[in-house]
């Protein structure tokens, strides 16, 4: 017995002495056993998933809540809550079935009345939501279990559209819940998945717990991401937010935590040392580095300033900065969708490949009419990943002897700034980053970062035609070949057209200790299927 | 004013005074003053040639084998200590040896700045409130309700009202750090306007200007320079502690305190990052710190009393 | 002594009002929105301006600031942005570590620090005095975050004998609590340590000088009476006057040891708050610290009056 579980048995037994009970050490190393602690890459500060798009609010709320169909390992569709569906021949009447069986977390059965006022909530916020939105003719309640939405013109991606892993996803909450205004906060966490929220030990910022939901009636089906049988295999799950990375690869190595969603690629090898720790990459899906320009105002509204950058920009450093020097976690990408995807092409994407010309970047730089005007660059330094490519981004244009404005502050206020489409004298912006997870990348489905619609696109307002017509003829497209042909012109247009510099492809690592088992690479870290031995 | 016994005493018939000698001694006695007093106070020897030592490593960083601090080399990030990166390199790459000596220049600068911004501010709002009876009221109670603010959490938000530069962190540390030297100065003048020399000099007629300027003032500077020692190494650590929340100085400019904030994560793999930045900042504060005790000491042993 | 604790508790109000005010217009003017970082990466801006209105950010600056001074009154301190969750539960789920980290410290402290700094007094000038002074020195200079890193190095990871982060109620027993508070609190008393010993030696020495110790001595009173009975109860004042001020050091500390240690406290809570702007947290907070701060500074006058009879009100 090592010198901490002595220490915790001394404990253990003066507490006993204290309250002069019952033998407790015996049953807490049980509970212990079942109870599975978990860091999460970040703060889960709120716990709306509709309502606060972020990637933790969604991790935390597949564990509470389910969805009709859920997405497996090869990305397609599968049934979750709903037993069948049906079509009609003229594509336009989508009915559904639910399993029966389905309880939420009160005990009420799921009804049909439950789904129709999740899903007008979720489409209210969700952009494919939206999208079938302005086509519906109506969406009811046949009966207790059966629902229809009836559309003006089909939809092929539907079932994609409520299975899919990208926020906000379509959760099924209980009526009076769902009927909550979509711009406002839920304020009650009943669920329907296969573990409640305990909303009475919900420490915001510091502690989440979820617990087993007995009542849960899992599919036969194996499971694969959020397709198939969610079987729960511990009694707790609680979630430890540890912002310092340094403390929580202490704590991993301690023992006082059990899986670590994010360590720093620095740290791996410091836990890949460690007898007792597993590490493996987290999500094949990966990440994309963004790299954003203005084009509404000078000098990135001139495509020629842009593809200035796309010649200048050097993947491999932005890459290294951000994972380190482990070359097997980051690939180049002359492109934007997701690698070892169906639809990833790298058609025209020869700007960004081959050795960088600085020459010929300050060639087109001038060319495009700049002339030393100072450049604001906005960085939140309390992001890693924004961080680092703000400092290369720094390099870069030193290089390129651009007149930088660095302001480094922090991510609510580049959340706030990029918003605005001011001149940037007046409180506008050039150039800020962020980063889109592979699994939003794999199509324009849900991809706002690649749309080329001017004012209503994402940050920084680009306008492509070309870009749009293709994402048109891939909604359109009616098997996988036209498909791929569609994401290839897509890909070109958008690199000619810089709709933004993708700074490369990287992937991250997750941690857990070995007497931990069934955990499985995804897009989100899945809790069903895995186990934990004392 | 004195008055010369030997010139007005009567000398009796006879008697031969020697001529007073001419006092070759004092100038001796002023420089054995200067070097004495050193000698006498080592405290303050070793502090100011510390700091003395530190100051012109920064001023004098291009010169002592730097490269470029801001130099990214990403293909050679975190090498450990060796002949071409005397302190190894972090993690975009750069030189941590060059990024520690420029880095004194920005936590030398915060801390002599703070210090003297602090003073001023603090000691304009103590004479004012330590003679003007009716604005006391109200600006002791301004000062406790920014005293009562923790200085972290005031710099923090500060911070976030701006964007990072080294201008807006002293400028929120200096606002921190001003109530407790206004304190200090209002508690000096209070006590010192009381003093029967004051007393004679208002009976006299002298106008309050002169008041301040011949007797307050130069009983106030002894304990504010003392303070002021403590307040420029209280700044260097406050930058350095909001550089590791992320809201301190841009890391365009590379100071101590984001050097350790950018390798706080790898301290356990990587020490040297964080370890050379908090030798140097460790020894920088260590040295004020001797400087003021010293100072303090010599000053006036019985002000040992207060902070 | 009733009547001046009410006069002060009386006096404070103004200082809180102005703390409030300045506080409030702080965050109004800064930039950075919540509503921004609520909405999440994928948002629209009409998505942002929906919900800026549903969290009534788009009115006038006095009518918030009316709004919410009328609320506080009321012993409302409002709702979070991020979490609707209201402020006054907020606090109180994490008030118990932090308070827990600053009552451990501060014991901790002055259980060394004054032994030291009576020790260093007695020994005036000799090695003893030099190496307790140099130690001192050095305790505030080094950052608190190197010594907690560094010493959750030696005693968490190689040594194991104490937990690296997290915080155990003391509900949940008595050592599991401490445990996890004595890293943290030696971290953050590194600083305090040092300026009380200092302190105390500055103050015995400027009493032991004095006539009547050395009238005690002469009565062949033993020298651990005369330090400590008689000397010390001279050399409090400042003393307690420096405990006073150091709470609020020790407010600004503790930020960095919750970081560290990632011990769920009201000074991670307030950087998270900040840096996300969730206005009614912010304010709640600083109110609150203000509250404690001077309500710390009362009770440092009425332990005047019982350290030293001469100070009466």
């Amino acid at each position: 017995m090592d010198r901490r579980t002595l220490l915790k048995g001394l404990a253990g037994v003066s507490s006993l002495a204290a309250t002069g009970g019952v033998s407790m050490p015996a049953l807490s190393q049980g509970a212990a056993a079942r109870t599975l602690r978990f860091v999460p890459q970040a703060n889960l500060a709120n716990f709306d998933p509709v309502w606060g798009t972020q990637y933790v609010v969604r991790n935390a709320a597949a564990m509470v809540w389910d969805t009709l169909y859920g997405i497996d390992a090869t990305l397609q569709p599968q049934r979750q809550m709903v037993a069948s569906e049906e079509l009609s021949d003229d594509g336009l009447v989508w009915t559904f079935r639910l399993r029966p069986g389905l309880k939420f977390h009160d005990g009420e059965p799921v009804l049909s009345k439950d789904v129709v006022a999740s899903l007008t909530r979720w489409s209210a916020r969700d952009p494919m939501g939206l999208m079938i939105k302005a086509i519906q003719n109506e969406l009811t309640a046949v009966d207790d279990k059966t629902f229809k939405w009836s559309l003006k013109q089909p939809y092929p991606k539907m079932l994609f559209a409520l299975g899919k892993n990208n926020t906000p996803c379509a959760f099924i909450m209980p009526e009076r819940i769902a009927q909550t205004d979509p711009f406002k906060q839920i304020t009650e966490y009943v669920g329907s998945g296969p573990m409640k929220f305990a909303k009475s030990e919900w420490v915001p910022g510091a502690k989440a717990v979820f617990e087993k939901f007995a009542d849960y009636v899992p599919r036969q089906e194996k499971a694969s991401w959020l397709a198939g049988g969610k079987q729960i295999l511990i009694d707790r799950v609680e979630w430890i937010v540890i912002p310092d990375p340094a403390t929580a690869a202490a704590a991993l190595q301690n023992g006082e935590v059990d899986w670590w969603e994010n360590p720093i690629t620095d740290l791996v090898p410091v836990l890949k040392k460690n007898r007792n720790i597993s590490v493996d990459i987290a999500d094949p899906l990966g990440n994309i580095g963004v790299f954003r320009m203005n084009h509404l105002h000078p000098p990135f509204n001139d495509v020629k300033a842009r593809r200035a950058i796309l010649t200048a920009l050097s993947q491999e450093d932005y890459m290294r900065a951000l994972v380190g020097d482990d070359t097997s976690l980051w690939k180049p990408l002359p492109g934007f969708f997701t690698p070892d995807t169906p639809l990833y092409t790298e058609e025209g994407g020869e700007i960004l490949k081959g050795k960088r010309d600085i020459a010929a970047a300050k060639k087109l730089l001038a060319e495009s009419g700049y002339s030393g005007q100072p450049v604001s660059c906005i960085v939140a330094q309390d992001q890693p990943i924004t961080k680092a490519q703000g400092d290369v981004t720094a390099d870069l244009l030193k290089h390129l002897d651009m007149n930088v404005d660095f302001v480094a502050t922090d991510w609510g206020t580049v959340g706030s700034r990029r918003a605005q489409k001011t001149p940037p004298g007046q409180g506008g912006w050039q150039m800020f980053h962020t980063w889109h997870a592979g699994a939003d990348c794999v199509n324009p489905a849900a991809y706002a970062g690649i749309r080329g619609n001017g004012d209503k696109a994402w940050w920084g307002w680009p306008t492509s035609p070309t870009v749009e017509k293709e994402v048109t003829a891939w909604f359109d497209a009616k098997n996988l070949d036209e498909e791929k042909a569609a994401v290839g012109r897509l890909n070109k247009a958008a690199l000619e057209d810089v709709i933004y510099a993708p700074t490369g492809f990287f992937l991250s690592y997750t941690a857990w200790r070995k007497n931990i088992s069934g955990i499985v690479k995804g897009p989100l870290p899945f809790f069903w299927d895995v186990s934990k031995s004392a | 004013m004195t008055v010369s016994a030997t010139r007005t005493m009567p000398v009796p018939q006879g008697l031969v005074i020697a001529p007073q000698l001419p006092d070759l001694l004092l100038p001796v006695k002023v420089r054995r003053g200067i070097f004495g007093f050193l000698r006498n106070h080592p405290t303050v020897a070793v502090g100011g040639a510390l700091l003395l030592l530190l100051v012109l490593i920064g001023v004098f960083a291009p010169y002592l084998g730097t490269v470029d601090p801001t130099a990214l080399a990403p293909a050679k990030r975190t090498r450990a200590p060796s002949a071409d990166f005397w302190f190894g390199t972090d993690v975009l790459g750069r030189d941590i040896y060059s990024r520690v000596l420029y880095g004194a220049r920005v936590s030398l600068t915060v801390g002599l700045s703070v210090a003297l911004f602090a003073s001023l501010a603090g000691l304009a709002i103590g004479l004012v409130s330590g003679f003007v009876r009716s604005a006391d009221g109200i600006l002791m109670r301004f000062m406790d309700g920014l005293m009562s603010i923790p200085p972290i959490l005031l710099a923090i938000a500060l911070m976030a009202l701006t964007r990072g530069s080294v201008g807006n962190v002293i400028l929120a540390i200096t606002i921190a750090e001003i109530p407790r030297v206004s304190r200090l100065v209002r508690g000096v003048v209070l006590s010192l306007r009381e003093q029967p020399y004051v007393d004679a000099a208002v009976a006299s007629g002298t106008r309050t200007p002169m008041i301040i300027l011949r007797h307050i003032l130069p009983n106030t500077l002894p304990p504010m320079l003392v303070q002021a020692t403590y307040v420029c190494a209280s700044a260097m650590i406050v930058e350095s502690i909001l550089s590791f929340i992320g809201a301190g100085t841009p890391p365009t400019i590379p100071s101590w305190g984001n050097i350790m904030a950018e390798g706080r994560a790898l301290w356990q793999v990587k020490p040297y990052i964080v370890f050379f930045p908090a030798a140097f900042l460790s020894v920088t504060v260590l040295a004020v710190n001797l400087l003021g005790d010293g100072l303090r000491d010599a000053i006036d042993p019985r002000m040992a009393k207060g902070l | 002594m009733v009547s001046y604790i009410l006069r002060r508790i009386l006096s404070t109000l103004p200082v809180m009002a102005i703390v409030a005010l300045f506080v409030f217009s702080l965050l109004y003017i800064a930039p950075g929105d919540p509503a921004v970082v609520i909405a999440g990466d994928q948002a629209s801006p009409a998505d942002v301006e929906r919900i800026r209105q549903s969290l009534g950010l788009d009115r006038p600056f006095l009518v918030q600031f009316g709004t919410w001074v009328w609320h506080i009154l009321h012993g409302d301190l409002g709702t979070s942005i991020f979490t609707s969750l209201p402020v006054s539960a907020l606090i109180a789920q994490r008030i118990e570590p932090t308070l827990s980290l600053m009552v451990i410290t501060l014991i901790l402290t002055i259980l060394i620090a004054v032994p030291l700094g009576v020790v260093a007094a007695w020994k005036a000038g000799s090695w003893v005095d030099r190496t307790i002074m140099g130690f001192a020195v050095f305790g505030f200079s080094v950052p608190v975050f190197v010594v907690g890193y560094v010493l959750a190095y030696v005693f968490a990871l190689e040594l194991e004998w104490l937990p690296v982060q997290g915080y155990t109620p003391l509900a949940q027993g008595f050592w599991p609590w401490l445990q996890n508070l004595i890293l943290p609190a030696v971290a953050l008393g590194c600083v305090y340590i040092a300026l009380i010993a200092r302190i105390t030696r500055a103050s015995m020495l400027e009493v032991l000088q004095q006539d009547y110790i050395r009238t005690a001595r002469a009565k062949g009173l033993g020298q651990r009476s005369i330090l400590f009975i008689h000397a010390l109860k001279n050399a409090a004042v400042p003393i307690v006057t420096v405990i006073g001020i150091g709470v609020a050091l020790l407010i600004g500390g503790a930020v960095v040891t919750e970081s560290v240690f990632a011990i769920p406290g009201l000074g991670r809570l307030t950087i998270d708050a900040i840096l996300r702007r969730d206005y009614p947290v912010i304010q709640g907070i600083v109110l609150l610290f203000s509250f404690t701060y001077v309500l710390v500074n009362l009770m440092v006058d009425v332990t005047y009056t019982l350290v030293d009879p001469r100070i009466r009100y």
